[in-house]
């Protein structure tokens, strides 16, 4: 089976209508969405359309958790409670009560889905760090983790995960002896300084995780963002991918 | 259309609007209106609608039954005349009040339903017991046939459906987190998130609303009793 995996959409339509059509062209089975598809960006009830329309399984965010009430987010920076709050004010009830039904982790056999890491799934921790990773392995029960959270694609792998290893624009099979956290970058606002969406697909069959690059149409984005009166660094942020 | 308003003890547990011609009252579960109480006969009474006019029969009951506090073998009711059944009384309207349901809420009083809601009630003393024990306020409900209690002293407290919510809730398309319940200052409110009309107290579906203590919580098929503590 080939699964399709995005993550981190954030109200971001043209780079989740691009993703989307590239996973089209693909003999792609499922479509799992790993959490935040609102927050920052400006068409966060569409994105939800289009991914309960397309996604098999809906995890929950923190900015999902966020526009619910949730989360005190006064620990947020400036722009994410700015954003968080207009969100709030856009969504309909329909939309609250979509998010409400989003879950908090997945485990098919020895693969698991969490947006931020299997340590406490609803405290939204980061796993950046070798020693953030070592705590994430601890409470991993699978083999492969994928998540989200970040924005970063990133592989920690658990035997010598001191580097933590980069592995984009290509394919990557996992050893059948180590177990890996695989964070598959964020659809609408990549911060590893490529601008383009990211997302994964994983052959369940051949064990391959593939990363996937798709450029959209940002200079739109940005305009919608501007029009909505969102912060301007988080409109500025897509052109660069920060 | 008439409506007969349950009440026991003095809170509402049921509402019955009917287009029947013959309503029947009593302990058995093949009644129109069934009394849980040993006070009560099996086939206590009957309502009988005919036109504009309605008639109550005692169905010659061990204990009986009275209309305003008249012990009666039939008689004619007249609007908000209250028909006394053991711990029970049925008021009766000769128009159902038009605001619908939640209308039954006229005095505040509480609308229930089953056994359980009502045994939730009753049992006062043992909840001053828990709360003093938890030191915080308190959901009490139940979970698997037993009864649970959950502490509720976090900001936000989630309730639905979900593995991961704080309060567990059943019921037939209840959200995965159906509702929160918040802690404002040194009060609750309870907030509806999941879909529409699964969250109710004492009876009325809400979308927010401030609990107070013994309000009765209902997600879904679960019911909760809000118990207020110390804080």
């Amino acid at each position: 089976m080939l699964l399709a995996l995005i993550s981190d959409v954030h109200g971001n339509l043209e780079a989740l209508s691009a993703v989307l059509e590239d996973i089209n062209k693909q003999p792609v089975d499922r479509i799992y969405c790993l959490g935040d598809v609102v927050g920052y960006g400006s068409e966060p009830s569409l994105c939800l359309e289009l991914v309960t329309k397309n996604c098999d399984i809906k995890l929950m965010g923190n900015h999902e958790y966020a526009v619910l009430g949730l989360e005190m987010i006064d620990s947020y920076t400036y722009a994410a409670q700015t954003s968080a709050e207009w969100t709030r004010r856009q969504l309909t009830d329909y939309d609250f009560s979509i998010i409400a039904d989003f879950e908090m982790e997945r485990t098919f056999d020895d693969i698991y889905f969490v947006h931020a890491s299997p340590f406490k799934p609803d405290q939204w921790h980061y796993i950046l760090s070798p020693e953030e990773a070592a705590i994430a392995f601890e409470h991993l029960k699978a083999s492969i983790c994928f998540h989200g959270h970040s924005h970063i694609p990133l592989i920690f792998s658990e035997v010598s995960n001191s580097q933590p290893r980069k592995r984009i624009g290509h394919s990557f099979i996992p050893d059948r002896d180590n177990r890996y956290l695989v964070n598959i970058g964020s659809v609408g606002q990549p911060r590893d300084n490529d601008p383009r969406a990211c997302y994964v697909t994983f052959d369940t069959d051949e064990r391959e995780i593939s990363f996937h690059r798709v450029e959209y149409d940002i200079k739109t984005t940005q305009k919608k963002m501007a029009q909505a009166q969102l912060p301007e660094m988080l409109i500025d942020r897509l052109a660069v991918g920060r | 259309m008439p409506e007969i308003i349950v009440k026991y003890e003095d809170k509402v547990i049921e509402r019955v609007v009917t287009e029947k011609k013959r309503i029947s009252i009593g302990r058995t579960n093949d009644n129109d209106i069934v009394l849980e109480n040993r006070g009560v006969s099996r086939k206590h009474a009957l309502i009988e609608f005919n036109n504009n006019a309605a008639v109550v029969i005692d169905n010659e009951s061990l204990n009986g039954t009275f209309v305003n506090n008249r012990k009666i073998t039939e008689e004619v009711l007249r609007n908000e005349d209250i028909i006394t059944i053991g711990k029970y009384s049925l008021v009766y309207h000769s128009e159902a009040s038009r605001e619908g349901y939640g209308a039954a809420n006229f005095d505040g009083t509480m609308v229930l339903k089953t056994k359980r809601q009502k045994q939730l009630l009753e049992n006062t003393k043992m909840e001053r017991e828990i709360v003093d024990r938890y030191g915080s306020s308190v959901l009490l409900g139940e979970e698997n046939a037993e009864f649970s209690e959950y502490r509720i002293d976090r900001e936000v407290t989630t309730i639905g459906r979900a593995k991961f919510v704080h309060v567990h809730a059943k019921g037939f398309l209840l959200s995965g987190i159906q509702a929160k319940l918040v802690k404002e200052d040194s009060q609750y409110s309870l907030v509806n998130l999941g879909r529409k009309g699964k969250t109710r107290v004492n009876g009325e579906e809400i979308d927010q609303c401030l609990l107070k203590n013994g309000d009765l919580i209902t997600i879904g098929k679960s019911t909760f009793k809000f118990v207020e503590g110390k804080h």
